[in-house]
């Protein structure tokens, strides 16, 4: 009897470890976004062990959406009733955040998005939802703003890939830019994975714009660039949208990637209390720089975490204390406000970046800025 | 003007390498009348094979055409002795399933050993051009590789037209029966004809990794493309496929310039609809009963 007791008092004392908090990620692991992902899966593996060292123990629920909505969707609806989470974290890609918002609105369950970019996201007054990253407006308004504060386009060609992130973005850019007074010499979406993108390009060139405005992802940001010195298109500058401009990959490929401007997230010298550090430990842990996406997840899976502990493992508080909460970390200050027509959004500062010597720069905003930036694009060798 | 030559010229190179694809599948389709829907996956392995040679042992992708040609084309042989060989008298439907299945376990397996991360291979000349004049300019790796499809293409051409295998080969696919009653292997035919084909497949795989990425699923997109050239050349016509390939390339190409990169898929298949409506059997194909 006594040995019984013992074995219940010692299961009673064990209990808050074997109840850990479960935490719901669903995060493109394998698949055509796989490569980007990966940054999401580091980030959130660094704040799992950061989150232990705190005394949070959580157990998190791995999702792999292969960048496909559909799966998202069944990923999150199982995470909602059969895995019980009290938060989720994710997905990467627009497409898939927007179609698991709806979702996560239905089943009540606080989903925090780290870095999809389509703006409609926040845009539907969905209680649930929360996103850390800036939207899609926001690439493309911090990019011309750039441009034009370096020099004076007076026009500009958009080359954009049809999808969800592409059309976004060029969408509000094209906005910005009436706004701004340029005008608009080429409208060009393409779709993914074509192999030849001479002709499109040599239709851009002859139209002799000032600004080149780009948005990809990875490999198709590479073929781009290629093919554009191969047609001796010139502009005063090219601007990359993020996601394929803004990876390693593209800035060791120097010979095509040098001078091009992007925008992004964040950068491991930005000085955000703990960023320097953050980049310091992902790059001793995985052996390589992380990306915007690595400390978006990051920042994410830390405040999912502490939230969720904090409101003892209930849905409606951990979203409602979301909702009240600020925070100030790798990502800079956050919350999650409504602005501008957005839910939940916590409105980021963007910070714009040239790739010199084969190295991500800052260069504005003036305050983060490490390096002067470098305009117009020079001449093609 | 510069910007229709200059999409005219890239049209007609990228074409050359859409002609390769097309040659081996017709061919393949042209012996055993089978339709290889593995032929974009066959192609990815060759692309994988180019990359493997490129990053282990420093071969340039254009040099290893002359170890990937003949690995590719055992490899085709095997596929057809193991697998097509077996089916080669069977309902349509079931030939397609065995093609889509082995294209599916190519893609997976590729990815199972390489993950799916895009593969890039950057030579010195990946972004190099030469200046034709009047601003417009050629891709160097682009103009290679159409040099190489022209030079196989003429070698096929000879080896099918005037030696005795290939013209065992065109008898395979002229008459089946009638080639058999006149002493012809066709089996080896089909062997030899698969082989081929799949090695055309990994070729242009080969010739077009310097200029484009590689990922365990972009078979996919060639396999599509190689159909369409096919079925615009005539099913079973080499000069037919050539055309097709050409065709298509500058067809993209042109409607990119001329309506909007979003539309050239749309006019590519609006061409090939009204290809079959008006000539049902294809540019060069022959109807047959």
């Amino acid at each position: 009897m006594r040995k019984h007791l013992l074995a219940l008092g010692a299961a009673l004392a064990l209990s808050p470890c074997l109840m850990a908090q479960k935490i719901g990620v669903i995060n493109s692991m394998s698949g055509p976004e796989a490569p980007i992902g990966e940054n999401i899966t580091n980030g959130i593996k660094l704040a799992d062990e950061d989150l232990k060292k705190k005394g949070i123990n959580l157990q998190l629920v791995w999702e792999d959406d292969t960048g496909k909505p559909q799966i998202s969707m069944s990923a999150m609806e199982k995470l909602a009733t059969r895995d019980n989470v009290v938060g989720v974290v994710g997905p990467y890609t627009s497409a898939c955040s927007n179609a698991v918002a709806k979702l996560a609105e239905k089943y009540r369950v606080p989903l925090l998005i780290p870095a999809a970019a389509k703006e409609e996201i926040t845009r539907q007054g969905l209680k649930y939802v929360f996103r850390m990253n800036a939207p899609a407006d926001k690439y493309a308004s911090s990019l011309i703003d750039a441009a034009a504060s370096l020099g004076k386009p007076k026009s500009i060609a958009f080359i954009y890939e049809n999808t969800d992130f592409g059309t976004s973005t060029t969408k509000t850019a094209k906005e910005y830019v009436a706004k701004k007074g340029i005008q608009i010499v080429a409208d060009e979406p393409y779709p993914k994975g074509a192999a030849d993108y001479r002709s499109t390009l040599a239709k851009v060139k002859s139209k002799n714009p000032d600004l080149v405005f780009m948005v990809s992802y990875v490999a198709d940001a590479i073929l781009l660039m290629r093919q554009s010195k191969e047609v001796g298109l010139q502009p005063q500058a090219f601007l990359g949208a993020g996601a394929g401009f803004t990876t390693t990959e593209f800035a060791k490929e120097r010979a095509i990637s040098e001078s091009v401007i992007s925008c992004t997230q964040w950068t491991n010298d930005v000085n955000w209390p703990g960023a320097k550090d953050f980049g310091t430990r992902y790059k001793a842990k995985f052996g390589k720089e992380p990306t915007y996406h690595a400390a978006c997840a990051y920042a994410s899976m830390m405040i999912m975490a502490e939230t969720a502990k904090n409101a003892g493992g209930d849905r409606t508080k951990t979203r409602n204390a979301l909702k009240a909460g600020k925070w100030n970390g790798v990502m800079g200050e956050v919350q999650f406000a409504d602005y501008d027509g957005f839910t939940n959004q916590n409105n980021h500062q963007m910070l714009v970046q040239q790739i010199l010597s084969g190295n991500y720069e800052t260069v504005l905003p003036a305050q983060f800025a490490t390096k002067k930036a470098v305009y117009p694009f020079p001449k093609w060798k | 003007m510069a910007v229709f030559l200059q999409s005219l010229i890239s049209g007609i190179l990228i074409g050359g390498v859409y002609a390769l694809i097309g040659i081996g599948l017709t061919l393949i389709f042209g012996v055993m009348r089978v339709v290889n829907f593995a032929h974009g996956d066959i192609m990815m392995v060759g692309m994988y094979l180019t990359y493997l040679l490129f990053t282990l042992m420093g071969i340039d992708p254009f040099v290893s055409v002359l170890i990937s040609f003949p690995l590719m084309f055992f490899f085709g042989g095997f596929l057809q002795k193991v697998f097509i060989n077996r089916v080669l008298n069977a309902v349509a439907q079931n030939q397609i399933l065995l093609t889509i299945g082995l294209g599916l376990i190519m893609s997976n397996t590729v990815m199972l050993i390489f993950t799916s991360d895009y593969k890039i291979l950057t030579t010195s000349y990946s972004s190099s051009t030469i200046q034709v004049g009047g601003g417009v300019s050629v891709s160097t790796p682009l103009l290679i590789s159409f040099l190489i499809t022209a030079a196989i293409t003429a070698a096929l051409g000879w080896f099918l037209l005037k030696t005795d295998t290939g013209q065992a080969i065109r008898a395979t696919a002229q008459d089946r029966d009638a080639a058999q009653l006149m002493g012809i292997n066709v089996s080896r035919m089909s062997v030899i004809a698969f082989g081929l084909g799949a090695a055309l497949a990994g070729t242009a795989g080969a010739l077009i990794s310097p200029t484009y990425y590689i990922f365990p699923q972009v078979g996919g997109t060639f396999t599509l493309k190689a159909f369409v050239i096919t079925v615009l050349g005539g099913m079973g016509s080499v000069v037919g496929a050539t055309l097709g390939g050409i065709l298509i390339g500058v067809t993209e190409s042109m409607s990119a310039v001329y309506i909007s990169s979003g539309w050239k898929d749309v006019v590519v298949f609006v061409l090939f609809l009204l290809v079959l409506l008006f000539k049902p059997s294809g540019l060069m194909g022959k109807s047959r009963t």
